[in-house]
């Protein structure tokens, strides 16, 4: 499928066009705790970041704090320009900023289709006495939408489980699904919570290969958390590296692979040997 | 498809329905017209409710309340219109007219009592709303009981008996067909996704709380009817028909149903009314039988009779009846 009908940004270049989505010293704190602390971050269009650091480094917190799940105590995010603080999750998702969520979100019992459907639903045009009174401009956005959420289905392989309930998909294709319908609300940031927690090694270089190609069709900036630093580094661009809500490196891949705060945050404890050893698949639910 | 050819299917249930329904009345006994309105009501309460509760996944407990706003509006204005009898029009007409006014300001004005209580409660989540549908279920009663121009406790009596099993159940294929419309179309969807998950659906761009209080306040303007129809069924408009108790009932008929179905929630609403309708010799142990009856299902059914699932979901795939997004 190509990127009709998603709002492709133009080609960005370096410094030229505006970041689609920017935050500038964003800063959470939770009573006493400071989960975030001046974060930093400009995504130019048809960027692929990835965000990374050890576990409770304050990752899906700069997520939650870009999407509006928490306001931020301090600092600002901008979606295209425009300060978003305060906004409700679902304004700054008809800003163009879409998510996915590290422990998955489905709506269970609702078919693939229709979860999909449901985040078609800002393209909605017709209301609730169109819906009510079954008028013919009700229909035909009704159609259309049910098109529209079939192509995200499709484009995500998953066009054979259309009607199933999400709940019954396996675990790969629940992630898949979540990206599907993150892709349906017409983003113009794709954020994506580690979305390849809980895969086997070639199902996550398969991800990876999706979520560049993703980035490629429909021109989305798209901003990666993963736990998994070899992953992240083959497929982004630039990396933002995260320990104990503080921002100690960002660059290439390359440049933050050498640098020593980050082998000492993050590499070090023979972390990565371990990974090289065994991949330690743990996490419940996974099954494919 | 045309736009008389979408006219005629947006109305087909009441132009199906209107004939059959006079056509039943007319061999219908007193006893079983009372039994079966009554039945109808509390479809109505139960499938208007079943938006809030099993729809949305809010667990509203004040339903009684906007029955009485809606039954005294329209208790109030077919009094007013008493005795009205513009010349040149039929008496049967002229009543008819007043009453549907009045059932449609009853709507009116239990939507609005929805706005009012939904706008600040439904931000919360959980059992906050349930405290506050509760709290109201109680405030419209204590006002009712101290206002003179509602009647106080003794309420408002006199009123003329307007409801027949037509109009009962004309507004039983109103709200049914309200229901399942708006579990067909997008909003329908988006209120499911609230049920599943209010944080993903906020995520996916739905606006969990103005969509929470529009289903509310939809929900809330059936109740209104349902009050409406009941009152001139009973000829008799008292703060003791619209307790808590009766929230209640309508309660145990949704989650009885099955909260989300909308054919379970008119199955056991029909079947319950006409359960209590055999056990009227042992009224006072009526709640028992409900408290006992839900504590079986939930043990035995805990998703309700139907679960979330529509009566015909049983039924083998006939080949005429293609899915819904199949067509149009």
């Amino acid at each position: 499928m190509s990127a009709a009908g998603v709002a492709a940004p133009a080609a960005g270049g370096e410094g030229g066009a505006a970041p689609v989505l920017e935050a500038r010293g964003v800063t959470m704190r939770f009573g006493g705790l400071q989960a975030l602390a001046a974060f930093d971050l400009r995504l130019e269009p048809r960027e692929l970041v990835g965000l990374i650091g050890p576990n409770g480094a304050g990752k899906t917190t700069a997520f939650n704090a870009i999407t509006g799940v928490y306001a931020p105590t301090g600092g600002e995010v901008r979606v295209g320009g425009a300060r978003v603080n305060g906004e409700r999750p679902h304004q700054i998702c008809a800003r163009g900023v879409a998510r996915t969520f590290q422990n998955i979100r489905l709506f269970k019992e609702l078919s693939a289709l229709d979860n999909v459907r449901v985040a078609c639903h800002l393209g909605a045009r017709a209301g609730w006495a169109a819906a009510l009174a079954l008028t013919g401009g009700f229909l035909r956005d009704e159609a259309r939408l049910t098109r529209r959420a079939g192509e995200f289905l499709a484009v995500m392989g998953l066009a054979h489980r259309r009607d199933e309930p999400a709940k019954g998909l396996p675990y790969g294709e629940q992630r898949r699904l979540e990206i599907a319908r993150a892709l349906a609300t017409g983003p113009k940031v794709l954020c994506l919570d580690e979305p390849a927690a809980g895969m086997n090694a070639s199902e996550k270089v398969a991800l990876m290969e999706l979520i560049r190609k993703i980035r490629d069709d429909f021109g989305l900036a798209i901003l990666v958390i993963e736990h998994d630093m070899r992953l992240v580094m083959g497929v982004s661009e630039r990396l933002v590296v995260l320990d104990h809500g503080v921002t100690i490196a960002r660059g290439t891949p390359e440049a933050v692979r050498r640098d020593p705060k980050v082998i000492e945050a993050y590499l070090g404890d023979s972390y990565l040997e371990e990974r090289h050893i065994a991949v330690p698949d743990d996490r419940p639910g996974r099954k494919s | 498809m045309r736009a008389p050819g979408l006219a005629l299917r947006s109305l087909l249930p009441f132009l199906l329905g209107l004939p059959a329904l006079l056509a039943l009345q007319g061999s219908l006994s007193d006893f079983w017209a009372s039994v079966l309105i009554t039945a109808g009501v509390n479809v109505i309460l139960a499938v208007s409710l079943n938006v809030v509760n099993g729809f949305t996944g809010q667990f509203s407990i004040g339903h009684a309340g906007f029955m009485a706003v809606g039954a005294y509006t329209a208790a109030k204005i077919t009094l007013a219109a008493a005795g009205w009898a513009p010349a040149g029009l039929p008496p049967r007409l002229a009543d008819g007219a007043v009453f549907l006014l009045a059932l449609l300001a009853g709507m009116v004005t239990a939507a609005l009592a929805g706005l009012l209580v939904g706008m600040p409660s439904l931000r919360l989540r959980g059992d906050y709303l349930a405290i506050v549908t509760l709290g109201f279920n109680e405030i419209i009663r204590v006002i009712i009981e101290n206002t003179a121009f509602l009647g106080r406790a003794t309420g408002l009596s006199g009123l003329p008996r307007r409801t027949t099993f037509a109009w009962a159940w004309m507004g039983v294929i109103a709200t049914v067909v309200m229901a399942r419309r708006l579990l067909g179309s997008t909003h329908g969807r988006a209120l499911l996704a609230i049920r599943e998950d209010e944080v993903a659906a906020e995520a996916m761009g739905v606006d969990t709380t103005g969509y929470k209080v529009k289903a509310f306040v939809v929900s809330s303007a059936f109740a209104g009817l349902a009050g409406g129809l009941l009152v001139h069924l009973i000829q008799l408009c008292t703060p003791r028909t619209f307790t808590f108790v009766k929230s209640i009932e309508v309660v145990v008929m949704v989650v009885l149903g099955g909260l989300g179905s909308v054919t379970g929630s008119a199955v056991a609403a029909f079947g319950l009314t006409l359960a209590l309708e055999g056990l009227r010799e042992v009224q006072e142990y009526r709640m028992v039988a409900y408290s006992l009856l839900l504590i079986v299902l939930m043990l035995t059914r805990p998703t309700g009779l139907f679960g979330t699932r529509e009566a015909w979901d049983w039924l083998p795939r006939l080949p005429w009846r293609r899915r819904p997004e199949e067509g149009a």
